[in-house]
């Protein structure tokens, strides 16, 4: 009994890097820049084995040199099963031959390098490998097109398929950082109190040391144009030349920098300083904001191929944000303007505890402590 | 949440969503590389030129080309694939067996049609397969196994009357083993076990094949257990394994039985170097789990692997197994509950059921193992193990 666990036990160990059963995959890699086509084909021994028959000494093993000896039939065989077309079908051919393991074996690698007739425009794909011997066989494919990166599953029903460069995906990806955009103002809060911090007065006016609310809806309005038009165009002059790389700030210095503006603007409503021009605050301060979305952005990591639109879909994306916060902001603000709940518990309440929340922020940022979390 | 922090935690989630994309679609954990010597050995294929299948094959195939496009040799070729696909747990030979009848389209012969039919059981497409075996026996009446996959397919969508039907043309064709357990099989199903496993043992004194012999002695097994008579089930389970065959269900049945019996370390035992199976794989994984072995991650993380490598190829006819891999040795109620059901949906035999029943459970779900037990109910399948599942979910309901 012992003796017959010990064994069982050690058989398990024997067969532990056992390889899996599972159908036949090749893994297909391509990086389309233009014309120039490079990849990675791994393809099952056991499978070329079945097409071309490997084991030439037939003990059941296939060995290095075996495989070696069938290099040229073996690339033959594999790329008269596999077109691309750009512009017209894209010579190929196999620069290296290598081996990978994968989970169920060791794979043939097949280096692919060639070039296309045109460097733009759709890609066409025929994958015909083992369909014939395999019915279950699938090609999985990542493509890297231009820079975009799609996927596909290739299969006898599937064997051709054609991947747009253009606008289909340019427009997912502009798409994905409008998203990334509005998603960044809404939980940006420092982008939210300072912007709050200015708006909150524009539908009050300070005369003889006194609040109270504008005349008209109108005035209001002009006033907060003002200031979200101001603050817009100077954080998208900054964010434009960080994004770009032509300027750069230590993110420590414009995140302390910012928190300092949220200070400034909640202070301006206790102790009004600027009250006329406030949208000169809201440009300059902006200018600091746009260095902010900036470092954001460059942790998405924009795409070199689609740098503008990228960049311009984000923008929009916080201006989507930013109108949506207004939206919400302004006609509430206009109803309750003339209550002294307005302006002594949101605008002077507000306003005091901005400013509270900002000054933990700077001390925070600006001397690295952690002092309130999330 | 400030600033740098809301930062900081979005990178994180960035990260964790390239870490989850580059394991999905990066398959190779080593580099390619380039052997140094000729001798190096780097693949061991499954059949050696010599070996008694690799001659049965070659001379298979050897038929197909003397007579290019002429059905039998075709079918004959396909079914062998099959048959080693199943013995053998290696899903390459189905593909292989596709491939051989794809070049006929509509599969012209009685024997082209259930081999199709069997290919598409095993993807799951069970009205096709239907159609296919139906087809089959309008070519050729008395074709006795499209009747008895039939009755297969209905019995694994609960469908008991029409399985029925099958096994009484079975019965009227003259087939008393296929019959006998066919109708031991709706029996069990349909909460009669004692009669079934009277009748399937009526049906095993019929045949002294060897496959015939080692499947019904593998239902008995399944059948003894479910009455609450583990000594009775473990003596069928010996007498099909003595039969020397390799069968991956009669494995996987064994390893639950033992799995059930809180017996670990002989199902380490008995399935060791079977990894290359998933199903038996799962019942080894979870052997090293309950034994706490040392082995027992990394027969996880394997299995887990090979789900995934699935699940890029779009193939779903693992979800019961997945299911137990979730529940079982990665304690994710959730995600097992949500494959036990969509499993459910297609398969319902009683281990279809029992999933679903424990995962529900485990999830806190009732509602979601509704389908289980309203079969339950409506076939009074007599097994003590699920019942008191059903109980403990009633209880949980009225909670």
């Amino acid at each position: 009994m012992k003796l017959r666990h010990w064994l069982c036990g050690l058989l398990l160990l024997i067969s532990l890097p056992a390889l899996a059963h599972k159908a036949s995959d090749s893994y297909l890699v391509l990086d389309v820049q233009g014309r120039e086509v490079t990849g990675q084909w791994d393809i099952a021994l056991r499978d070329i084995d079945f097409a071309l028959g490997l084991d030439a000494d037939g003990d059941g093993g296939i060995t290095w040199g075996e495989v070696r000896a069938r290099h040229t039939e073996i690339a033959a065989w594999a790329l008269g099963r596999l077109t691309l077309r750009r512009g017209g079908e894209c010579a190929l051919a196999v620069a290296d031959h290598l081996i990978d393991s994968h989970s169920d074996g060791s794979y043939a690698v097949l280096r692919l390098a060639g070039s296309c007739p045109s460097g733009g425009g759709e890609l066409a794909l025929d994958y015909r490998l083992l369909f014939e011997l395999d019915a279950l066989h699938r090609g999985l494919l990542r493509l890297g097109l231009d820079g975009s990166t799609q996927t596909a599953v290739l299969s006898p029903q599937r064997a051709e398929q054609r991947f747009a460069a253009g606008e289909a995906s340019r427009l997912a990806q502009f798409g994905q950082y409008l998203v990334e955009g509005i998603w960044h103002i809404w939980i940006g809060f420092d982008h939210i109190l300072f912007l709050l911090s200015l708006l909150l007065p524009a539908v009050l006016v300070h005369e003889a040391r006194r609040w109270r609310g504008v005349a008209n809806f109108r005035l209001a309005l002009v006033e907060v144009l003002w200031v979200v038009t101001a603050f817009t165009v100077a954080h998208s002059i900054t964010l434009s030349l960080a994004a770009l790389g032509l300027v750069s700030l230590p993110s420590r210095l414009v995140e302390a920098a910012i928190a300092a503006s949220v200070v400034l603007a909640a202070a301006n409503n206790l102790k009004p300083l600027v009250e006329r021009r406030r949208w000169m605050v809201a440009f300059g301060f902006g200018l600091i904001h746009g260095f902010g979305f900036a470092s954001v952005l460059a942790e998405l990591g924009l795409p070199r191929e689609t740098l503008v639109l990228s960049l311009l879909g984000f923008n929009l994306g916080v201006e989507t944000g930013q109108l949506a916060i207004v939206a919400a902001f302004l006609p509430l603000a206009y109803a309750l303007r003339g209550t002294g709940f307005y302006r002594r518990v949101v605008f002077i309440g507000g306003s005091l505890a901005t400013l509270a929340i900002a000054l933990l922020w700077f001390v925070e940022r600006a001397f690295d402590l952690k002092l309130i979390s999330a | 949440m400030t600033f740098s922090e809301l930062t900081c935690f979005r990178r994180l989630r960035r990260i964790a969503l390239l870490l989850a994309v580059a394991a999905l679609t990066v398959p190779a954990l080593a580099a390619p590389r380039k052997p140094l010597a000729d001798s190096e050995l780097l693949e061991r294929l499954p059949l050696r030129a010599g070996d008694g299948s690799a001659r049965e094959l070659a001379a298979l195939r050897a038929g197909m080309l003397v007579a290019p496009g002429a059905p039998e040799p075709a079918a004959a070729l396909a079914q062998a694939y099959f048959d080693l696909a199943m013995a053998r747990g290696d899903p390459r030979y189905v593909g292989y067996a596709e491939a051989v009848i794809a070049g006929f389209g509509e599969p012209p012969t009685a024997s082209l049609r259930v081999v199709r039919g069997l290919l598409r059981q095993y993807r799951h497409d069970f009205g096709g397969a239907l159609d296919d075996f139906a087809a089959a026996l309008a070519l050729d009446p008395g074709f006795a196994a499209a009747h008895a996959w039939r009755a297969a397919i209905f019995l694994v969508q609960a469908a008991y009357a029409a399985a029925q039907q099958e096994c009484a043309a079975l019965q009227s064709l003259g087939r008393a083993t296929l019959f006998g357990g066919c109708r031991g099989l709706v029996q069990a199903y349909s909460g009669q076990l004692d009669v079934a496993y009277r009748t399937l043992q009526l049906a095993l004194a019929t045949t002294a094949d060897a496959g015939n012999r080692l499947w019904l002695l593998t239902r008995l097994g399944e059948v003894a257990a479910w009455r609450g008579q583990p000594a009775l089930a473990e003596s069928h389970y010996r007498a099909a394994l003595a039969l020397g065959r390799d069968d991956g269900y009669l494995l996987a049945a064994w390893g639950d039985f033992l799995l059930d019996q809180n017996r670990p370390a002989e199902v380490l035992a008995a399935l060791a170097g079977w990894e290359a199976a998933d199903n038996l794989l799962l019942r080894l994984a979870e052997a090293a789990a309950a034994l706490q072995r040392p082995e027992a991650a990394r027969l996880a993380q394997a299995l887990g692997e090979r789900f995934a490598a699935a699940g890029l190829r779009g193939d779903t006819t693992h979800r019961a197994e997945e299911a137990r891999y979730r529940l079982r040795l990665r304690g994710d109620a959730g995600a097992a509950l949500r494959l036990a059901a969509e499993n459910y949906r297609v398969q319902r035999e009683p281990r279809d059921a029992r999933i679903l029943l424990e995962a529900a459970l485990a999830a806190g779900d009732a509602a979601a193992a509704q389908p289980a037990r309203d079969w339950l109910a409506a076939s009074g399948f007599e097994d003590a193990r699920l019942r008191r599942l059903d109980q403990e979910l009633a209880l949980a309901t009225r909670r």
